[in-house]
């Protein structure tokens, strides 16, 4: 990481004392938001500062599947064009971020989950996102190592499809952002700590630094699970969020057996075959917030079981590494984007959950747009913080520790 | 990593016996002049502190008794009060 080589992103450059704009966290949606402004906007002088390495935290711990099949009708826009961005990024960075759209399928495991299924998919049909309700066989059909026998804790009822998700390369997109943005001019300084933001008379006046304090007059925290921590401490602003370890694990390495994204809600379970063959498979939640990033052997215990039930040719299966990362969750399981609202030229994009990675493209792309007009886009103000004091929490299903029955 | 909790009546337990019930966050608030921000911040607004705080834990599969403990979130170790406070 820190190498004598030369990165894709450039040479180490010295941390100026001042900057157009200031994004704090080296991770997906920074870069991002940093390779639009400078793409689309002409805005170039942009650090980028985070306090380990880019990609240290969500973007590069997630398991890579992208899909736009979400529940409610401000969410479903987002992701789609999220999903159809890959394909331009890949173009456009000129870098191969290994896009495989394979398609998710999703297992419902009761009737009641099946009329849930229902809904969706026509929200999704109505945005115009393929997705489709199909039943045990057709399942089976798609994924031949699915058991849809009737002996195992939560048989399978049907599924639902959504051909245009897939996987992508997180740390493909890492690297692919990060040079992209270095290109047109963006600084990105690792091993550099934000450590406090300097407001005068409600504007943004600094950011100061582990290297330094940086004059500027607009900065974005997008730290993902870091964020709320951050905001709070440098600006006392209160967020609806609890911060929770989310497990991943993959196998060693098969023979190609899984096509297809597959997941189940009631096993709390999904699995992807990632490229290189390993079986790449996640879910488990902490039950109570922390920044430990560690993983658990209750986990290892309740993934082997229900992967052997759904998918029992993986009997046998050697796990090669577990681990953890942060998922902010929200009371409505979407977004906080905001801009200019306590303090002109403070922007925050956090509270994404577990669906950080496959947002990163479209949220940059807008978060881009907010801080480069001083205008909220039409896209982004469904997720304005005001909805929680107004009630008006989206539909999408919650997943918080201290709200949910579950979990 | 695997979390103890200590419930003041059945003692040091197995931290998936409890289920988590938030940071402490003082008193509900008076209903009299109640804004809707002020509820806003008393049911969904967090501090969510990398390190030591004051939260509730309820011993769900125990004894069924509601009470706060101080957990560094960093660590997952719980933080005797004094340490905490200090």
């Amino acid at each position: 990481m820190f190498s004598k080589q030369k990165p894709l992103w450039g040479k180490k450059k010295k941390l100026k004392s001042s900057y157009d704009v200031v994004l704090i966290g080296g991770g997906l949606h920074s870069l991002a938001t940093a390779y639009f402004l400078a793409k689309e906007h002409g805005i170039t002088d942009i650090a980028i500062i985070e306090k380990n390495f880019i990609g240290f935290g969500g973007a590069g711990r997630n398991t890579a599947i992208v899909r736009a099949n979400q529940r409610t009708q401000h969410n479903i826009p987002l992701y789609k064009e999220a999903l159809d961005l890959w394909p331009v990024l890949t173009k456009d960075l000129d870098y191969n971020l290994m896009f495989n759209n394979c398609g998710n399928l999703n297992l419902m495991h009761s009737e009641a989950a099946m009329k849930a299924a229902r809904m969706t998919i026509s929200t999704a049909q109505f945005h115009g996102v393929e997705s489709h309700l199909i039943d045990a066989k057709d399942a089976k059909d798609l994924v031949p190592a699915l058991n849809i026998s009737d002996d195992i804790t939560f048989p399978i009822h049907g599924a639902m499809f959504h051909p245009p998700g897939g996987i992508v390369r997180h740390d493909a997109v890492v690297w692919g952002l990060a040079k992209g943005a270095a290109e047109k001019g963006v600084e990105i300084h690792q091993q550099t700590e934000a450590l406090a933001i300097g407001t005068n008379n409600g504007k943004v006046t600094s950011v100061t630094t582990s290297g330094g304090v940086i004059n500027t007059k607009q900065v974005l925290i997008s730290a993902g699970g870091y964020s709320a921590g951050l905001i709070n401490g440098m600006l006392g602003i209160k967020l609806p969020i609890s911060v929770l370890t989310i497990q991943a694990m993959v196998t060693q390495p098969l023979k190609p057996l899984l096509n297809h994204v597959v997941s189940s809600g009631a096993y709390h379970c999904y699995a992807n075959q990632t490229l290189k063959g390993e079986i790449a498979t996640g879910a488990h939640m902490d039950p109570w917030p922390n920044y430990t990033n560690l993983s658990t052997a209750h986990f290892i215990k309740h993934q082997a079981e229900a992967l052997c039930e759904f998918l029992p040719c993986l009997q046998g299966v050697r796990f090669m590494r577990i681990w953890g990362g942060l998922a902010d969750m929200t009371p409505d399981m979407a977004p906080i984007l905001e801009g200019n609202n306590h303090i002109d030229g403070f922007f925050m994009n956090c509270g994404w959950g577990y669906f950080g990675f496959k947002s990163c493209s479209s949220a940059g792309k807008y978060m881009a747009e907010y801080m480069a007009t001083n205008e909220c886009p039409d896209m982004l103000k469904p997720f304005a913080l005001k909805r929680y004091e107004e009630h008006k929490l989206m539909g999408e299903t919650a997943a918080l520790v201290n709200y949910s029955p579950d979990n | 990593m695997a979390l103890t909790i200590t419930c003041p009546i059945c003692g040091k337990r197995n931290g998936y016996e409890f289920k988590f019930g938030g940071e402490e966050k003082g008193p509900r608030p008076d209903e009299k002049d109640l804004t809707p921000e002020a509820w806003c911040g008393y049911v969904h607004m967090n501090n969510c502190v990398a390190g030591v705080q004051k939260e509730w834990w309820f011993h769900r599969d125990g004894c069924g008794s509601w009470f706060t403990i101080y957990r560094d979130t960093t660590t997952n170790f719980e933080v005797e009060k004094a340490e905490a406070t200090k």
